[in-house]
């Protein structure tokens, strides 16, 4: 068993995921299956309610499932733990913790110096050097995010899930988040997940990109993505763009079309 | 030049009234056994600091009501805390609170005098009932809000009850606590001037109703100052431990 998964640091197989809404069934995976190497950035996209956030959070063991198997590190995921860290949407920074008490925030297991040696270095690691003893409230969105990277990071897991992490940012600081996240994969080696909704982010980031159905969400595609296809305006990049485009809107231009024969 | 404003504006009604009382007192207008002049005030107030007839009584209930507010501080933070985070408890507790609260806090004078007398523990007792709802009060609706994504947070790295609690319930009702310490403080004020008038030998509210049966209106008007006075510099002694208290938030009003 162990053998067999030695290759894929997160094991998705035959996943499906139900969830109870006003005593409905409502199904919001069906039949997910995923394999990701050591190492790899893997890009999730798909249209909202698509249950791409839902896919991230019972990798990270947030949310229980009850059909298929999950593995990760070659263990079945039966909750979240400290070799698998997480990034949200809206950075949930405790606002009354300081940047560097955010940071810190799963690392009670540490001495005080063992701490604070490990937060300096995933503050320095962001880029917010001088901002420890700020709140989040004094930070922009661009920067609470890092913060979110850094407390992310300060378990040192080998995998780091992250789930729209910049959806919340102005366009031009998301272009630079994309570029700082890919430094930081470099320099950490850490496997990445990423959630988003940009198609552009998905190329960019991505080794491989999973482009998802809305609701149920199924896996429709994986593209294995090129280093030439990951430099914006490349030809390749626009090629796979189209690509993704294609399978997610493939439903709706249909309709267009017969709206225009009618 | 806007504080200077605002102050001018804020004292022109209590101006007005101090004319108006000076003017029916001194043209003889209103018996000053029931309305004094205003020297009669000022000359009750130095006989009553001078012997130090005030300051003792101030003093005994203040402490009536500290005892108290402490005890129901205490109660109504820990029962509170436990509500927000044990929801069958809250089940349990909050139909049968909603109901208690009900009661004016006077309408427990008979049931308590009856129980324990109108020694000092029935009033410390009147006091606690009177502070204790708004602060479990305000400490449940504040745990309560904790958003769903702090507590994500906590499950993500698997903090103990006891750790959500400290790191993420407790910091996020704090504003809402101190809100509730306010309002408890507040009406403990009142509950112990109320239990005072009513059945007690000792304490600024006896004293005013002793004022008051000797006729002596204008010592009735000195305590009456003296509590509105207090109550406010409690207002602000639970204001400034808000600030040393909520270092964020004063960060947050800044930007």
């Amino acid at each position: 068993m162990a053998e067999a998964n030695e290759d894929y640091i997160i094991k998705v197989e035959h996943l499906n995921k139900h969830f109870k809404v006003d005593k409905e069934e409502l199904e919001v995976l069906r039949d997910i299956n995923l394999e990701i190497k050591e190492g790899e950035f893997i890009t999730i996209v798909g249209h909202s309610g698509c249950g791409k956030s839902t896919l991230l959070k019972i990798i990270c063991g947030l949310v229980s499932y009850e059909d298929g198997e999950v593995i990760r590190n070659g263990h079945k995921v039966v909750g979240p733990g400290p070799n698998c860290g997480m990034v949200f949407q809206d950075h949930r920074l405790l606002p009354w913790l300081k940047i560097k008490d955010n940071v810190g925030f799963g690392l009670d297991h540490l001495t005080k110096e063992e701490k604070a040696i490990t937060v300096q270095n995933h503050i320095d690691l962001v880029g917010l050097h001088g901002f420890e003893n700020s709140y989040p409230s004094q930070l922009s969105g661009g920067m609470s995010q890092r913060a979110a990277i850094a407390r992310g990071l300060a378990n040192n897991p080998n995998i780091l899930l992250l789930d729209e992490p910049f959806g919340a940012l102005d366009a031009l600081t998301r272009i630079q988040m994309q570029k700082e996240i890919l430094r930081i994969q470099k320099e950490q080696k850490t496997t990445m997940v990423m959630v988003t909704h940009d198609i552009d982010e998905a190329i960019v980031l991505g080794n491989r990109i999973v482009v998802m159905s809305a609701r149920p969400g199924e896996i429709k595609e994986i593209i294995k993505v090129s280093s030439a296809a990951r430099k914006r305006n490349s030809i390749d990049f626009s090629q796979v763009k189209k690509k993704i485009y294609e399978y997610l809107f493939e439903e709706s231009e249909q309709e267009i079309e017969t709206d225009y024969i009618i | 030049m806007k504080v200077l404003k605002t102050i001018a504006l804020g004292i022109i009604v209590p101006i007005a009234i101090f004319i108006l009382w000076f003017w029916a007192t001194e043209t003889g207008r209103v018996a000053t056994s029931l309305l004094p002049t205003l020297s009669m005030v000022k000359k009750a107030f130095i006989d009553m600091t001078s012997s130090g007839q005030l300051q003792k009584d101030l003093l005994i209930s203040i402490q009536r009501v500290l005892k108290g507010f402490l005890f129901a501080a205490l109660l109504g933070i820990a029962l509170g805390t436990i509500m927000g985070m044990f929801s069958p408890i809250r089940a349990m507790l909050e139909p049968f609170i909603t109901t208690i609260r009900q009661i004016p806090m006077i309408a427990w004078f008979p049931l308590i005098v009856l129980w324990f007398g109108i020694g000092e523990i029935s009033k410390v007792i009147i006091i606690v009932l009177a502070a204790f709802f708004p602060v479990l009060v305000n400490t449940l609706s504040g745990v309560i809000q904790t958003p769903e994504g702090y507590l994500e947070v906590a499950k993500l790295y698997k903090l103990s009850k006891f750790k959500t609690f400290t790191k993420l319930y407790l910091p996020h009702a704090i504003p809402q606590i101190l809100v509730g310490l306010k309002l408890g403080l507040s009406v403990s004020w009142m509950a112990v001037v109320a239990a005072e008038l009513v059945a007690a030998t000792s304490g600024i509210g006896f004293r005013m109703n002793d004022a008051r049966s000797m006729m002596r209106s204008d010592k009735v008007i000195i305590c009456m100052l003296v509590i509105g006075i207090v109550g406010i510099l409690m207002d602000k002694i639970v204001s400034l431990l808000f600030g040393y208290l909520t270092p964020w938030q004063k960060v947050g009003q800044k930007k």
